[in-house]
């Protein structure tokens, strides 16, 4: 599975997820809230009948009392009464109640409803009536259930993300099975103009001839990077590095050996300063990519008859070029695979993708100092 | 010794404004059943003690028959009463004693 796709269908299902469990929670706190306020009525219905019966009997005590008057106790409720002006006058309470403002009150796993009176028997113009409240075990019984629905939920969304993704799936391994065979039939006829052009005996040419075959030279190699790049980019860095101890310099001095044609078509000077014997562990052919890429962009984007300046020292490669520079957002942009910001020149705007990768896997630090129209300078720190 | 002067000035003045209370109201209202079907009566209707208090007051200051809690029949036989001839203070006192004595709060147990 390529990265990308990995991605995909990472926020494909992240997105899917959100939005349906969102909708199951939804569905929950509604069903919750549903039972909640389906309990309360029934727990209010229970205390109406209970305030009813105290109203009876506060009537019966009312007109049978002369000099003391027994307040109605009853078995499976408590209950209080209160003068209009909200003066408690008896209660079988534990608690105080002080708010008779509501109607209905859950307090210490009791619930309570307050009535009014009148007439007032007893002087009550508010009744209020308590009882334990019933608990409910909503939560307890839907906390199983919603952990089998966000499974299934889960299970359901992976396989419906990768149905919906497998066309697209089959349509990129074959755009990519495409390239990677066509880069492989590549590798033969470049690897063959090449070595046929460096034994070809060029003494018996003329002037003409040899230009162009220099010309033919060049485009070979531009093609040979272009192939090395995408091998690269293809493998995605599936290649094990062999790590070994490498001088920096030489293999430095052969790049721009290498180069060395390229930069005459555009009669480009190279102006080096490359300290002799710096080593570094690494892979080689990572670091050709890496100093290939930086230097052929140098090549390509500098202007014609410039010069580009290559200095290494111990822990630095600076390359500097006098072409057409980047502003700081093209500069922050530079990293991103496919992004190209001059479509005069060829390329797949792979390169620094290839240096930034490479450079990370070896913590190799890249600091990009560019200016429009004056230049750009690449400087490699490890 | 405060305590005790306290509680005998107390007991004096309630003794005073009880036997006051006799002479004022009881004199007439000889039947102590009435004062309790009055107070059952006030109470049903005014609920409080403030209420109860200030209902008496009223009535008594100036007893109409639309303010008064007697039934139709008693009303027609009767009529209301005069208007009192207690000073306002007085007639605080005396409504006073009449609710501490008679009232239902007092009397649930």
């Amino acid at each position: 599975m390529y990265k990308s796709e990995k991605q995909t269908i990472f926020n494909v299902l992240s997105l899917y997820l959100t939005s349906t469990l969102l909708l199951i929670a939804t569905l929950f706190a509604g069903y919750y809230f549903y039972k909640q306020s389906q309990h309360i009525y029934n727990e209010k219905e229970i205390l109406k009948k209970y305030t009813l019966e105290l109203e009876d009997k506060l009537n019966l005590t009312h007109k049978s009392g002369r000099d003391e008057y027994e307040y109605p106790r009853f078995k499976n409720f408590k209950s209080a009464i209160y003068d209009i002006d909200k003066n408690l006058i008896f209660s079988t309470f534990d608690t105080e109640i002080k708010n008779l403002d509501e109607e209905f009150i859950i307090k210490d796993k009791k619930s309570y409803l307050i009535s009014n009176l009148k007439p007032y028997f007893l002087g009550a113009a508010y009744m209020v009536v308590e009882k334990k409240v019933k608990p409910l075990y909503i939560i307890r019984g839907l906390i199983p259930l919603a952990i089998i629905v966000v499974i299934i939920t889960i299970i359901t969304s992976f396989f419906l993300v990768k149905l919906v993704l497998t066309p697209l799936r089959n349509n990129v391994h074959l755009l990519d099975n495409f390239i990677k065979d066509t880069t492989h039939e590549l590798n033969t006829p470049i690897t063959t103009i090449l070595a046929n052009i460096e034994t070809l005996n060029t003494s018996n040419c003329d002037e003409k001839s040899l230009k162009k075959l220099q010309r033919i030279e060049t485009a070979s190699m531009g093609i040979s990077d272009i192939y090395q790049d995408l091998i690269y980019i293809l493998l995605n860095h599936k290649i094990l590095s062999k790590n070994e101890k490498l001088n920096i310099s030489e293999i430095l001095d052969e790049r721009i050996k290498y180069f060395t044609n390229i930069a005459n078509t555009k009669n480009i000077n190279f102006q080096l300063e490359i300290k002799q014997d710096i080593y570094f562990i690494a892979d080689k052919q990572k670091i050709d990519r890496l100093i290939d890429n930086i230097i052929s962009n140098a090549i390509k984007y500098t202007k014609k008859s410039t010069t580009i300046k290559i200095i290494l020292s111990d822990t630095t490669l600076s390359i500097i070029d006098e072409g057409k520079g980047m502003s700081e957002d093209e500069i922050s942009k530079i990293f991103e695979r496919y992004s190209r910001f001059d479509n005069t020149q060829g390329g797949f705007g792979i390169g620094y993708s290839i240096i930034k990768s490479i450079a990370d896997e070896y913590n190799i630090n890249i600091d990009i100092k560019s200016q429009v129209n004056v230049g750009t300078e690449v400087i490699l720190k490890w | 010794m405060v305590k005790k002067i306290f509680l005998i000035t107390f007991l004096l003045l309630t003794t005073l404004y009880s036997s006051d209370f006799d002479g004022k109201c009881l004199n007439c209202h000889k039947n102590k059943f009435q004062f309790q079907m009055f107070m059952k009566k006030y109470t049903m209707k005014h609920s409080s003690e403030r209420r109860i208090k200030n209902a008496i007051y009223e009535y008594l200051k100036n007893p109409t028959y639309s303010t008064s809690l007697l039934p139709f029949g008693f009303l027609q036989r009767f009529g209301v009463k005069e208007k009192t001839n207690l000073n306002d203070k007085d007639l605080r006192d005396m409504i006073d004693i009449y609710y501490e004595r008679y009232n239902l709060k007092s009397k649930i147990y």
